[in-house]
């Protein structure tokens, strides 16, 4: 996975509490260079308090993270001129332009990609000359994801690129995103949509409660847990669970967002006993389905709760 | 010194292209010098109240003042010495003519073959140019009528120039230096909003994730503060020299040096204020609440004496008042309610105060 290839991120147990709140509680990863790595979880799981560590933002309570070979507590400045940040939800100087801001935080770096080239990479090209405050969401992420970009960095962080934006403009940013890797940038990004994850990723860590619950690339993920595909159907209480465990081919069973899900190695079998089960308690399984696990399952099975809830 | 020119550039960029910040940093003090100039300046073509003391008491100081009532400029107010600068301080009149004993005294000597001499006292107020002009040229008129009807060519009488500055109400001169000091004074304070709005919006986070250093993101503040100041001072001096007549009789240096103070002064007030409000709307209340009785109690707009003893007490301790006295004493030489030194050490110590605050408790996030 991660063997014999050049780490630009390596967390050692890293924790960082306010209060009493661990929003971070001992983490330990590493990325290596040319990945997408995603962290996937809740609001609250401590996803961006860890990217904001990374990023020289925030101090660590303690553990040990390198970033690009440097430690962050020692060398903020210098890793801040080769990496990208794009942060959760921040609007920028309302009244300059795309062109303006560029330059501005390309003023900044040492090293900088011409303004221009940094607005054809976005395809911002038509709103180069537009106030900030006048951009569309998805327009403004893209600007946000330029000026990530503005010092051609090495490692580029994105805290949830694409929340609140709508399916179109997601798609998008996923194509804008797939082209960093392209281009053989190392991606770090958090998400709470596991299509994102599932799309974007190479490997996934899955956050909750401020700690790393499994990692790895998604298949492997959902293989190590599921062999099984997934049979599902709305949840009614004529049909209870406790019957279906038992029926040919399901190895278990889960409750989730009012569906009732049947894990099963022989679909055929399953939705032919399932069908044949309600047919003699007198109900029907409304908008039956079959799909192969998801990231979703994943997540369900590790903490028991569905991931946007 | 790119970045923080490039900076300083957004800022001034970002301030210009938003209207209501325009107006409440420039137009809004602009507007003040002109209404006000309009309602106390103008004496327009109505006649010039001149005090006007007799010391003398004779025949001869009564004619003389017979020739002062017949230009048609001038109207007399008599009186005795001191209540006639009282007077002239409170605005009542615009200039004090005084004609010392011994008038009669002269004119026999003159008639006698000598040569006395004998100088009127004109009290006018340097920062009234135009109007202590005008009666300047009338009394110098009188008295060289006053010459040529006594004796043959002997200059008996000569006129010596005083100068008394009224601070009151009517005076513009008093008004142009105090609107300045209030426009510094919005200004500063005013600084907190964007500051605030920044933080809110998560752009001061932003910068703080590029190697920008932290001091040129203030110093960056601070110039397009700075610069405003200088332009506010410009126009309002300028509005007030061109409209108004209102000239600075002091030292240019020290008044511009007076005025970087003040905005310096309250801009660490404003960013002490950023330190502790959390969002745009709170920010904008909290301005408003600071500013407004600052700018009624400080005395700009009207003498302090005016004040009930227990607002002068709390006068005393606004900067306002310490920063507009200054600059009514360097700009137009106007009475002091403090010693410059105190106005100057006082606007030092709220810069002091107020920065170490804000060095310690602002927050970029």
């Amino acid at each position: 996975m991660t063997q014999g290839s050049e780490l630009v991120i390596r967390v050692t147990d890293l924790k960082k509490h306010y209060g009493d709140v661990k929003a971070v509680d001992g983490i330990t990863f590493e990325v290596a260079r040319g990945e997408v790595f995603g962290m996937l979880g809740p609001n609250g799981a401590g996803k961006t308090t860890t990217i904001e560590v990374l990023e020289g933002l925030r101090p660590p309570d303690s553990g040990t993270v390198e970033v690009l070979g440097l430690d962050v507590l020692r060398h903020p400045q210098s890793i801040k001129q080769r990496i990208g940040v794009q942060l959760q939800s921040v609007s920028l100087y309302p009244r300059l332009t795309v062109t303006e801001l560029l330059d501005l935080f390309g003023s900044f770096f040492v090293h900088r990609v011409p303004t221009k080239d940094l607005i054809d990479s976005v395809d911002l090209g038509e709103r180069a000359k537009a106030w900030s405050m006048n951009l569309s969401g998805g327009q403004q992420q893209r600007l946000s994801i330029a000026l990530a970009l503005v010092n051609d960095p090495e490692l580029v962080f994105l805290d949830e690129p694409t929340t609140g934006l709508d399916p179109q403009a997601r798609r998008s940013l996923w194509d804008l995103i797939k082209g960093l890797q392209a281009r053989g940038k190392t991606v770090m990004l958090t998400t709470h949509y596991m299509e994102e994850a599932t799309e974007l990723c190479d490997r996934v860590a899955i956050m909750d409660h401020g700690r790393i619950l499994e990692m790895g690339a998604v298949s492997e993920l959902i293989g190590r847990r599921f062999r099984e595909r997934a049979v599902f159907f709305d949840s009614n209480p004529g049909l209870p669970v406790d019957q279906l465990a038992h029926l040919g081919g399901v190895t278990r069973t889960a409750q989730e967002d009012g569906q009732t899900v049947l894990y099963s190695n022989d679909v055929a079998g399953t939705i032919g006993a399932l069908l044949a089960t309600a047919d003699g308690l007198s109900v029907e399984p409304r908008n039956l389905g079959i799909r192969q696990a998801t990231l979703e399952d994943v997540f369900l099975d590790l903490t028991g709760r569905a991931l946007r809830d | 010194m790119g970045t923080l020119l490039s900076l300083t550039v957004a800022n001034v960029k970002s301030l210009v292209r938003d209207r209501a910040a325009l107006f409440w940093t420039i137009f809004f003090p602009i507007m003040f010098v002109f209404l006000f100039g309009w309602i106390f300046g103008g004496s327009g073509g109505a006649k010039i109240s001149v005090g006007f003391v007799d010391q003398d008491g004779t025949p001869a100081s009564g004619a003389l003042r017979q020739a002062f009532a017949s230009v048609s400029l001038l109207s007399l107010h008599d009186g005795s010495l001191d209540s006639e600068k009282a007077a002239m301080q409170h605005g009542e009149v615009s200039a004090v003519i005084v004609v010392p004993a011994g008038l009669q005294d002269a004119l026999v000597q003159a008639r006698a073959g000598n040569k006395p001499s004998i100088a009127i006292q004109l009290f006018g107020d340097p920062s009234q140019n135009q109007t202590t002009q005008v009666v300047q040229g009338a009394v110098a008129q009188v008295a060289n009528g006053f010459n040529l009807e006594a004796q043959g060519g002997s200059a008996i009488l000569t006129v010596s120039q005083l100068t008394l500055q009224s601070t009151n109400i009517s005076s513009v001169a008093y008004l142009v230096p105090s609107i300045l000091a209030m426009a510094l004074m919005q200004l500063g304070i005013f600084a907190a909003i964007p500051l605030v709005q920044q933080r809110e919006k998560g752009i001061l986070k932003r910068i703080g994730a590029t190697p920008l250093a932290r001091w040129k993101l203030v110093g960056s503040n601070v110039l397009l503060r700075l610069m405003v100041a200088v332009v506010d001072a410009i126009l309002i001096l300028g509005i007030g020299f061109v409209f108004f007549n209102v000239q600075i009789v002091g030292s240019l240096v020290l008044s511009a040096g007076v005025v970087l103070l003040g905005a310096a002064s309250f801009l660490a007030i404003g960013f002490m204020l950023a330190s502790f409000l959390k969002t745009e709307e709170q920010a904008t209340g909290v301005v408003q609440i600071v500013q407004l009785p600052m700018m009624f109690l400080s005395g700009i707009f009207f003498s302090f004496d005016f004040l009930p003893g227990f607002l002068q007490t709390i006068a005393r301790f606004l900067p306002l008042t310490y920063l507009g006295d200054a600059m009514r004493q360097v700009m137009v030489n106007g009475t002091q309610v403090a010693p410059l030194g105190v106005d100057l050490a006082v606007l030092t110590g709220w810069l002091v105060v107020c920065l170490a605050i804000a060095a310690r408790s602002f927050r970029w996030e």
